[in-house]
């Protein structure tokens, strides 16, 4: 394989598995989705949700551990913001799984389109091609 | 299997074949071993499927001297629209994923939508199986 594409790929598999486990939580990915329209304050994310400002700080604390989440003070107040780059990185990976599919799915395709010319060109030396 | 933990995967394909035969060719062993779980580099020696629910199969290819191995055990099968099974690749994780194929006859051929879940980051496995095959097609479509 090349080696330069490799260069490129995430190199630690842990800080993609932190980005899925941290996305597979609905409450998180609704703290990012806010987050993503902009900075906002711990009881600003905690406002939606039917939960206690204490979970929700669990779950901001999960996510700052994925570093998917900044957060910087200013004076007494915390403000967090989105850090896009472990996303993108989940992106780029999910998007390497469904291309491996999606080359599966095209060698299937090409086997039974060579099975369909191997019988019009002998359609009466055998039956259907195995 | 635990889906929590991973990601899901969706790829939607058309085929020009009937729903029938693109279902068959997952789960004849003759058939099976040109296309899945397999590389263009590597060759495949070994396909081994008992085709029932709760039945098991094995694909092992062979890439660069080393054998790769695929196992797994289907969970449905409802010739020609749904297959589910679970699978794993012992030799990068003992983690079982599961992959569902829907296939839906069209005028003309079948559109078939798969859905891997709980789908792992794993360096070993992307580099041996991911990138290879994915560069081998590329190789395959440029050429």
């Amino acid at each position: 394989m090349n080696d330069k594409i490799a260069e490129n790929l995430p190199r630690t598999p842990a800080s993609l598995d932190r980005t899925l486990v941290a996305l597979a939580d609905p409450t998180r990915r609704a703290i990012l989705q806010r987050l993503s329209k902009g900075e906002a304050r711990v009881t600003e994310l905690a406002q939606p949700f039917a939960i206690s400002l204490n979970s929700v700080s669990k779950h901001i604390r999960m996510l700052e551990s994925a570093r998917l989440v900044r957060r910087r003070r200013v004076w007494r107040e915390h403000l967090l913001s989105i850090n896009p780059k472990p996303l993108d990185e989940a992106a780029t990976w999910i998007e390497v799984q469904r291309a491996v599919w999606a080359a599966r799915l095209d060698a299937l395709d090409e086997m039974l389109q060579a099975e369909d010319r191997a019988a019009s060109i002998a359609p009466k030396r055998k039956g259907r091609s195995r | 299997m635990n889906t929590e933990q991973g990601a899901t995967v969706r790829v939607t394909r058309r085929f020009t074949a009937t729903a029938e035969r693109v279902f068959d060719a997952w789960l004849d062993s003759g058939k099976a071993g040109k296309w899945l779980f397999s590389t263009a580099s590597g060759q495949m020696v070994r396909v081994e499927i008992d085709a029932r629910v709760g039945g098991s199969f094995t694909f092992v290819d062979r890439r660069e001297g080393q054998d790769i191995e695929h196992v797994g055990e289907y969970l449905e099968i409802d010739r020609p629209r749904r297959l589910v099974f679970e699978f794993a690749v012992p030799k990068f994780s003992p983690q079982r994923t599961r992959v569902t194929i829907d296939i839906s006859p069209l005028a003309a051929g079948c559109e078939l939508v798969l859905t891997h879940e709980g789908v792992q980051p794993d360096y070993a496995s992307r580099t041996e199986g991911g990138w290879g095959r994915i560069l081998d097609s590329l190789a395959v479509t440029l050429a």
